[in-house]
């Protein structure tokens, strides 16, 4: 086994994957904190402290930014990378290119939220970063595509693995988004400040474009790549539909990209925009459904796993929350039902169901199962992965139930009216209302950070016990040679 | 359930792609769930049959209309137009149920005089209901929900004590041109003596001080030409509504925190600052015309004046 990994070493760049893997966790951490912050001073405002740095408005995209760049985007160049490597049967291509995707990224994420705290912002939800950090994240988009696709040219198997597809989308359509939606002029080339080369609703329609299809590629088609590999791999079970999973990737990369508009309804969008958005979005369902279907009937005829092996309830589970919000979603894009949950807190709650149960669990359990093979070393504790479970899956059941009762309540208060034919409450009332199911939001996603400290802790003990290992065995060698 | 899925692996109709990946990695090639590739048609097929019904292709310079349309009121016709959101808001507010509820009160509220207003309950319950909401989203941030006001910064409304009048023309005057509330400040034309003279004899006004000897130098200097405190609040002391200049006499305390100081001497200093201070540019009330129409400005003022002590 010692011997299998040194060549496994040798033969992938697994260095690269490691310090992703970490970073993310790291990123993970903060941003997962940085949003319990912001979920308590909506509760409890005095939090703010008066202190326009940590004010809700410049800590959001502090959070947003950490979760999906760095926690998540972190998490899936470590596991591309991986996956690249491990399904081509060839070393990562580019070593130094691969080296500078890292820092890069890395640094992009760090500035973007230092600059966000100090107000410097494109104002873009989800593309906050200046136009400055917009040109380094391009240069390590680019080396990414290449370091990927010389990879994929350079395999030494015939056929490229569907993770790969996905992946490679991902890669694709997000520097298309982030190119066209960051065109903009800066104000002078010195300051960070620049103007949208966009206006009025066209920016609105950009912006959302944008907004929703990094939903798309990024947090969904990019993780179903990691979905692809690990629960086959986890499960020890082929996948359950080649036909399947391409009928679905096609479907979803071609109907994606016409959906972000649904994020615009009732606005001064044409309607005609808007309803090729809602019918695009129901079209979206069932190839989005065709991944969650493609993952969890792999573990058909192996259900007993969900009992004995919990990195497999982690994946299960993520899939499970996928098929959910990819229902909600093209739900809550028909126009009618937008007309109520638009502008409320069921929007928060749906994206989150996404990003906890979808991105988050489906990374978590790639991760338990990837750490151990990356630090060559049995998981610390089985039990731990246990409680990270059910710590973060009250957490996410308690976020989105709390969003529900907030948003659709608001939402049914917003458009009642008396018997006189007038509002029946006035925008403060609507907003008070919400207080209690903010302090039961900030309450799940305490536990959801707290499972992932869990983790934190479980992955630290299990890099250690392997040094202790490995050191364990290098004193019965030399103790062997000096005999 | 489990049962039926554990003889799948060995039964031998499904067939891997015959590639492997990373070892173990394979693919079944199962056909497409039948369920699944029937519900996608079915989401095309209500996508195609949402097109024809709404607005949805671009087509040309246009695009295609739907079949659909929003019944609207033209110069008196009702007519059917190809439907868009800005003929649906039209036909709502022309004949939806709580449009037409609230505009059948809103007419009659705006043919009414103030006092046919006051005198008639329905039209009083309605002028409530709808104030609420206004009052709420639009004052209620400074005022308070309850219309009680911040010592300091906004006038009480819930109390009878109005500076610039209590009726109800007043308060829609008010709420109509706005008010800007001004006292020059007394700092550098009176020295602390005099300051403290005054403040000794404004709180006699109320009963806060006993008149007599001790306020004598303060009643000078009010009601003479050193302060000429009189001109606005007039020799009484009960000041002018046309002015907004506060009544002193009825222990009603607006801008300067008086029953919250504990001794006459800490009240007594505590209003000298605030008359060296005087009032620049901090008691100011926008005016709500271009923000609110005729109706809703005549419901709030008929709304502020139920409030409490409206005259």
């Amino acid at each position: 086994m010692a011997h299998a990994t040194a060549t496994a070493t040798q033969q992938y760049n697994y260095d690269i994957v490691r310090k992703f893997a970490i970073m993310s966790v790291v990123w993970g951490v903060l941003g997962m904190s940085a949003g319990v912050y912001i979920a308590s001073e909506l509760a409890w405002p005095f939090l703010n402290f008066d202190i326009p740095h940590i004010s809700f408005g410049r800590l959001r995209p502090v959070h947003t930014t950490l979760v999906i760049f760095g926690f998540g985007g972190s998490a899936l160049f470590a596991t591309s990378y991986y996956v690249v490597q491990r399904t081509c049967q060839t070393r990562l291509y580019g070593d130094r290119l691969a080296e500078l995707t890292f820092w890069g990224w890395q640094a992009a994420v760090g500035l973007g939220a230092i600059s966000y705290m100090f107000g410097i912002t494109q104002a873009r939800e989800y593309a906050e970063f200046e136009w400055p950090i917009d040109l380094l994240i391009t240069v390590v988009w680019v080396c990414y595509f290449w370091v990927y696709t010389m990879t994929l040219r350079l395999r030494s198997q015939p056929h490229i693995y569907v993770a790969n597809w996905f992946f490679m989308a991902f890669i694709l359509a997000t520097a298309l988004l982030h190119i066209f939606n960051n065109l903009a002029v800066p104000v002078s080339l010195t300051g960070f400040k620049s103007y949208s080369l966009f206006s009025g609703v066209q920016d609105a329609m950009t912006q959302w474009w944008y907004g929703h299809n990094a939903v798309g590629f990024f947090l969904t088609a990019a993780f179903l790549g990691m979905m692809y590999y690990f629960v086959p791999k986890q499960a020890g079970r082929p996948v359950y539909s080649y036909r399947l999973s391409i009928i679905h990737f096609w479907a979803l990369i071609f109907l994606y990209m016409w959906v972000g508009a649904h994020h615009l309804h009732w606005t001064a969008l044409p309607d005609w925009v808007s309803t090729l958005a809602a019918t695009f979005s129901v079209m979206l369902l069932l190839p989005s459904w065709g991944g969650m279907i493609n993952g969890i009937m792999t573990l058909s005829g192996a259900w007993d796993k969900l009992r004995s092996d919990p990195i497999m309830l982690f994946l299960i589970t993520s899939l499970s929350f996928y098929g959910m919000s990819t229902f909600e979603g093209p739900l809550m894009s028909l126009k009618s039902v937008n007309a109520l949950s638009h502008y409320t807190d069921w929007t928060i709650g749906h994206v989150h169901s996404g990003a906890l149960g979808w991105v988050a669990m489906v990374t978590f359990g790639s991760f338990y199962h990837l750490f151990p093979r990356l630090f060559d070393a049995k998981l610390y504790s089985q039990k731990l992965v246990y409680v990270h479970f059910f710590l973060a899956t009250v957490g996410i059941v308690l976020y989105i139930t709390a969003m529900w009762v907030a948003g659709i309540g608001q939402g049914l208060m917003l458009r009642g009216f008396d018997e006189y034919g007038n509002l029946a409450f006035t925008f403060i009332e609507t907003v008070s209302f919400l207080h209690t199911p903010y302090v039961w939001r900030a309450i799940g996603g305490a536990l959801f950070v707290l499972g992932l400290l869990v983790m934190v802790y479980n992955l630290i003990m299990t890099s250690v016990s392997a040094r202790r290992h490995s050191a364990a065995i290098e004193a019965k060698l030399a103790a062997k040679m000096a005999g | 359930m489990s049962d039926q899925n554990k003889v799948k692996p060995t039964a031998p109709a499904v067939q891997t792609t015959g590639h492997a990946w990373d070892g173990d990695l394979q693919e079944y090639n199962n056909p497409l769930p039948r369920w699944w590739l029937w519900s996608f048609y079915g989401t095309v097929v209500f996508a195609v049959l949402y097109w024809f019904m709404f607005p949805a292709w671009p087509v040309g310079d246009g695009w295609t209309r739907g079949v659909t349309t929003a019944s609207v009121i033209e110069q008196g016709q009702t007519v059917d137009r190809p439907w868009n959101t800005r003929y649906q808001l039209i036909a709502e507010m022309q004949t939806g149920d709580a449009a037409l509820r609230q505009r059948a009160y809103a007419e009659q509220i705006s043919s009414a005089s103030f006092q046919e207003i006051l005198d008639n309950p329905e039209m009083m319950a309605f002028a409530r209901s709808v104030g609420r909401g206004l009052f709420g989203d639009n004052c209620a941030a400074c005022h308070g929900s309850g219309g009680q006001g911040v010592v300091g910064l906004f006038p009480n409304l819930a109390d009878d004590a109005w500076l610039w009048g209590g009726t109800p023309e007043r308060i829609h005057e008010t709420l109509i041109q706005g008010r800007n509330g001004y006292m020059p400040a007394f700092g550098g034309v009176l020295n602390p003596s005099q300051l403290t003279d005054v403040s000794e004899y404004v709180l006699s006004l109320s009963g806060l001080t006993q008149p007599g000897e001790a306020v004598e130098p303060g009643r000078e200097i009010f009601q003479g030409p050193i302060g000429g405190c009189y001109t606005c609040h007039t020799p009484e002391g009960t000041g002018l509504q046309s002015l907004g200049s506060a009544n002193l006499t009825d222990a009603i305390w607006t801008l300067v925190d008086l029953p919250a100081e504990a001794s006459t001497e800490a009240k007594r200093d505590a209003l000298s600052a605030f008359i060296a201070k005087g009032v620049q540019g901090n008691r100011v009330m926008p005016g709500w015309s271009d923000r609110l129409s005729p109706t809703d400005l005549k419901l709030l003022a008929v709304y502020t004046h139920q409030l409490g002590g409206g005259q």
